[in-house]
């Protein structure tokens, strides 16, 4: 298991445009991918789950991958975050 | 023992606006209208309150109002969405009445916006429902009409 922590940089945070980008591509890798936020788990292959964490400005979340690919996967999903912005 | 193969299940979705029901593909959306979240239907709203269109649970409720995701107890997923690049509103306008676990019923009141401010501030006051689970969708027809609240718009089979 690989994970990195991550500030979230764009001001409208996770919603519907930048959480469908997050989860195409976390759904490109065979990993179990998470992200965390408040010692919460959320899917990061599932839009609803992705939106349900609610992570706006100035949130510190934690990317998780756990599989074969989960290098890539975690920075693949670290630079799209990375990348955000309004 | 064999009650737990019963045939496939199936969800009617009721209007959660009142107005004109179209397709996604006519959202200024490329999010909605590539139907890259999921399928389902967009609102062009005259009223701005939003009521739940099944029963369920909350699931989601950005903290800036302007979305919330219901799951069925079959297993739906649906995400409403008012407006077009309405988080960047950042909140004004909107009021729930819900929040993340509570327990909904059709007709139950979600969120109430103010419409003419969305259609001041935001791309479009278009409202996309979306189901954003579809890998559990086997059918999903879709009656594109003017809608009150209430009106069963969709009808939706499961696998």
């Amino acid at each position: 298991m690989v994970e990195a922590k991550i500030k979230i940089n764009s001001q409208t945070g996770l919603h519907a445009r930048p959480a469908s980008l997050l989860v195409k591509e976390a759904n490109k890798f065979k990993s179990n991918i998470c992200l965390v936020k408040h010692d919460k788990e959320y899917n990061a292959k599932s839009i609803m789950s992705v939106m349900s964490m609610g992570a706006t400005f100035g949130d510190e979340i934690i990317i998780r991958a756990s599989g074969e690919d989960e290098n890539e996967a975690l920075n693949s999903l670290k630079s799209i975050i990375e990348a955000l912005k309004d | 023992m064999f009650g737990f193969f019963k045939k496939s299940k199936e969800v009617k979705i009721k209007s959660p606006i009142k107005g004109k029901i179209i397709n996604l593909c006519e959202v200024e959306d490329e999010v909605f209208s590539s139907k890259i979240i999921g399928d389902g239907f967009a609102i062009k709203p005259v009223e701005g309150v939003v009521y739940s269109p099944v029963e369920g649970k909350v699931v989601q409720l950005f903290p800036t109002g302007h979305a919330i995701g219901i799951k069925t107890k079959e297993g739906l997923e649906i995400l409403i969405h008012i407006g077009i690049d309405t988080v960047s509103m950042k909140g004004e306008g909107f009021t729930p009445y819900v929040k993340v676990d509570d327990k909904v019923n059709v007709g139950d009141k979600l969120i109430s916006f103010d419409l003419e401010l969305v259609r001041q501030k935001a791309k479009s006051d278009v409202v996309p429902v979306v189901i954003t689970n579809m890998d559990v969708v086997s059918e999903l027809k879709v009656d594109f009409k003017d809608s009150n609240v209430g009106d069963e718009v969709a009808y939706v089979k499961l696998k």
